[in-house]
């Protein structure tokens, strides 16, 4: 186990080293924007990719986040031209290169399968793509010695990959690409393959390198915690589309769709119709089950059905005021900081899942009369029509 | 416990080892021995000393030429075949497979006959290059090393198609994508990747063919001239005309210390890798 343990500490270093040795020589910002217009692709009659359109500004670190079969991926190897898109252009900083091959576009690639050249060494590895280019061979040396060096690496710089732990190899893959400083990198699930605590880990050094060297990044991943820890924005994608393209703030407190508020952090449908809008400008909706619940401002005439969707964390238990709904408390799950509450409201149809609720506070015990409310901010609004 | 099991382990490998020693080592040395021993029983190197000069020797080394030049050029023709049939569909893979093999299950005689109507003055190839107008044509592609190097090139074929479609199918395409998305050319990555991580295999098949070819006798016999005679075809000349078992031993065990040294060669590059990776281990 000494290696493993070596690759843990080595790691903690390493980020802020390897963008130190990396970034001096590189004077202006080194990421480049990234426009996508367009952007469609569909295996024999089935549509993967169905008009994607994202600015990616210079520097930025951008992740698609969706489940198997979103199209995100699908959008990466069009990005990296691994795969040819059917329709749609896609501008590094305001040049076309939707015609150009992978090599030609000068990206940087990581991927989950690492994908190091088994038959060379660590340092032979990262030291392939400068070769490419045409650096002198001392220069060669003394970059791939300075980037391994940085990553905590130089050790195992003659030998083979395979003879690396995971980590260790996504670490030279890496080095890889970062060693000839492509100004946008894209990334395929990158920590995929690593455990819980060396993804937390590599996560951090990612984060920190893109950073300081202000590479422009596109990540695909499904995992949601990672997407909010690297993102500047993230695009959460949905058979093919682009649901939302925002803040990780943004997405989590104003989602555009249904989708998008269950799929980050879960939440409560309630449905029901607009009433007359209040001086105040919110939107109040008088609920199937009985209540009336204030949501933010919404476009939509009274008499509307609508749908309202609340997080957990947001609903809160009231005495029974003027606008809160009724119910009675079915479970309370104490889960360490927080208790898990469900709620049915009075009045809700057979079959409906009922309300779930996370309080800090004390909770009450099953059985008991409660009364439920939301603050207008944390209510959001679609129509019934909307999917998801 | 592990007495009993060592001891268990002894009774299962008694068939085997009588079958190697009364089938195996026991023919062996009694070549050995047969080509050690003068025509009045006495030790000679009398046998060996008459492989290894003139006529014989250079028997030998016309062999040793043809087993190099059928390596090479199975080793080409099968990197083609392979690196196509690698990259193909499965079902057409297999089928692909199937038509390089499938001539192998004919016998050798009747196969090299093939040949030889296809390769000789009259044959469809010359035919066809004749009425081509091809420049030169007719060509002699019969009773010379160029027809027995096409005959032992056919029957290698199949081993090195393979063995290097077994290793080419073993090689990531990723990785090869990958070189590219560096911005490696296509000339760059096949020499610098692809190559590198078939290699094992390039060997591996090249000298299987050159020590099958060594031994070979059927194809050079019909499809060489005089010229083309083999350490194989002498051998039988030797102990079907002339009665001379001394000297046939004599060229049997050369071909066989040959072989080993093939072997070796391999054995050898293969433990210097091992010796290298773990010199990079341990550093």
């Amino acid at each position: 186990m000494p290696e493993r343990t070596n690759s843990l500490t080595a790691g903690k270093l390493s980020a802020d080293d390897l963008a130190a040795v990396l970034a001096p020589r590189s004077n202006a910002p080194t990421g480049k924007s990234l426009s996508v217009t367009g952007l469609r692709k569909s295996y024999s009659g089935t549509t993967v990719v169905d008009g994607v359109d994202m600015e990616i500004a210079a520097g930025e670190f951008v992740t698609f986040l969706g489940s198997s079969g979103s199209g995100k991926t699908t959008t990466l190897m069009m990005l990296a031209g691994f795969t040819e898109p059917d329709s749609g252009t896609i501008e590094v900083d305001g040049r076309d290169i939707t015609a150009l091959n992978p090599g030609k576009r000068d990206f940087g690639f990581v991927f989950q399968q690492y994908l190091l050249f088994p038959h060379m060494t660590v340092a032979e590895n990262v030291a392939f793509p400068l070769t490419l280019r045409g650096v002198p061979k001392a220069e060669i040396r003394r970059r791939v010695g300075e980037t391994l060096e940085a990553a905590g690496l130089s050790k195992f710089a003659g030998r083979k990959p395979r003879e690396l732990s995971g980590g260790q190899q996504q670490r030279v893959a890496l080095c890889r690409v970062l060693v000839y400083r492509p100004p946008i990198v894209l990334m395929d699930e990158p920590l995929g393959a690593l455990d819980k605590k060396l993804r937390d880990q590599m996560q951090t050094e990612i984060k920190s390198i893109q950073r300081e060297l202000g590479l422009t990044v596109i990540y695909v991943t499904h995992d949601q915690e990672e997407a909010l820890v690297l993102s500047d924005r993230i695009a959460i994608m949905k058979d093919g589309r682009i649901e939302q393209f925002d803040t990780p703030r943004g997405l989590f407190e104003h989602p555009r769709t249904p989708f998008v508020a269950d799929f980050l952090g879960a939440a409560n449908f309630l449905t029901g119709k607009v009433e007359e809008t209040t001086a105040d400008g919110s939107t109040p909706v008088r609920l199937d089950t009985g209540g009336v619940l204030k949501a933010r401002p919404h476009p939509c005439a009274p008499g509307q059905r609508v749908r309202a969707a609340v997080r957990p964390g947001k609903l809160r238990l009231v005495r029974a005021e003027e606008s809160c709904c009724s119910g009675t408390v079915e479970t309370a799950v104490y889960v360490g900081s927080l208790t898990r509450i469900t709620v049915r409201l009075d009045g809700a149809a057979p079959g409906t899942p009922p309300l779930r609720i996370e309080t800090a506070a004390a909770p009450p015990r099953p059985g008991e009369r409660v009364c439920v409310t939301a603050d207008r901010e944390d209510v959001s609004v679609f129509d019934e029509s909307d999917g998801g | 416990m592990r007495g009993h099991r060592s001891r268990t382990a002894l009774i299962n490998a008694v068939p085997v080892t009588v079958f190697l020693i009364v089938l195996f080592i026991y023919p062996i040395i009694g070549v050995l021995s047969l080509s050690l021993k003068g025509d009045n029983g006495a030790f000679t190197l009398h046998w060996y000393t008459d492989a290894l000069s003139g006529a014989n020797l250079s028997v030998l080394i016309s062999t040793l030429r043809i087993s190099a030049e059928t390596a090479v050029l199975s080793l080409l023709v099968g990197f083609v075949l392979a690196h196509a049939i690698a990259r193909m569909r499965p079902v057409f893979a297999a089928l692909a497979m199937l038509i390089v093999v499938v001539p192998h299950f004919i016998s050798a005689l009747v196969r090299t006959y093939g040949w030889i109507i296809m390769l000789g003055e009259h044959g469809l190839i010359n035919t066809l290059l004749t009425s081509a107008h091809a420049p030169g044509a007719p060509y002699s592609l019969l009773y010379n090393e160029t027809g027995v190097v096409i005959g032992t090139t056919s029957v290698m074929l199949p081993y090195t198609v393979l063995i290097l479609q077994g290793v080419m199918r073993g090689v990531d395409s990723r990785l090869l994508a990958a070189a590219a998305g560096f911005g490696a050319s296509r000339w760059t990555i096949f020499t610098r990747i692809y190559l590198p991580l078939v290699a094992p295999g390039i060997g591996t098949a090249g000298l299987l063919s050159f020590i099958l070819c060594l031994g070979y006798y059927i194809t050079p016999a019909l499809m060489g001239g005089d010229q083309q005679t083999v350490v194989a075809a002498l051998i039988d000349q030797q102990v079907m005309k002339q009665d001379q078992w001394n000297s046939a031993a004599a060229f049997g065990v050369i071909l066989l210390l040959l072989t080993f040294a093939g072997l070796g060669v391999l054995g050898l590059a293969r433990l210097r890798r091992k010796k290298a990776h773990a010199r990079r281990s341990s550093s």
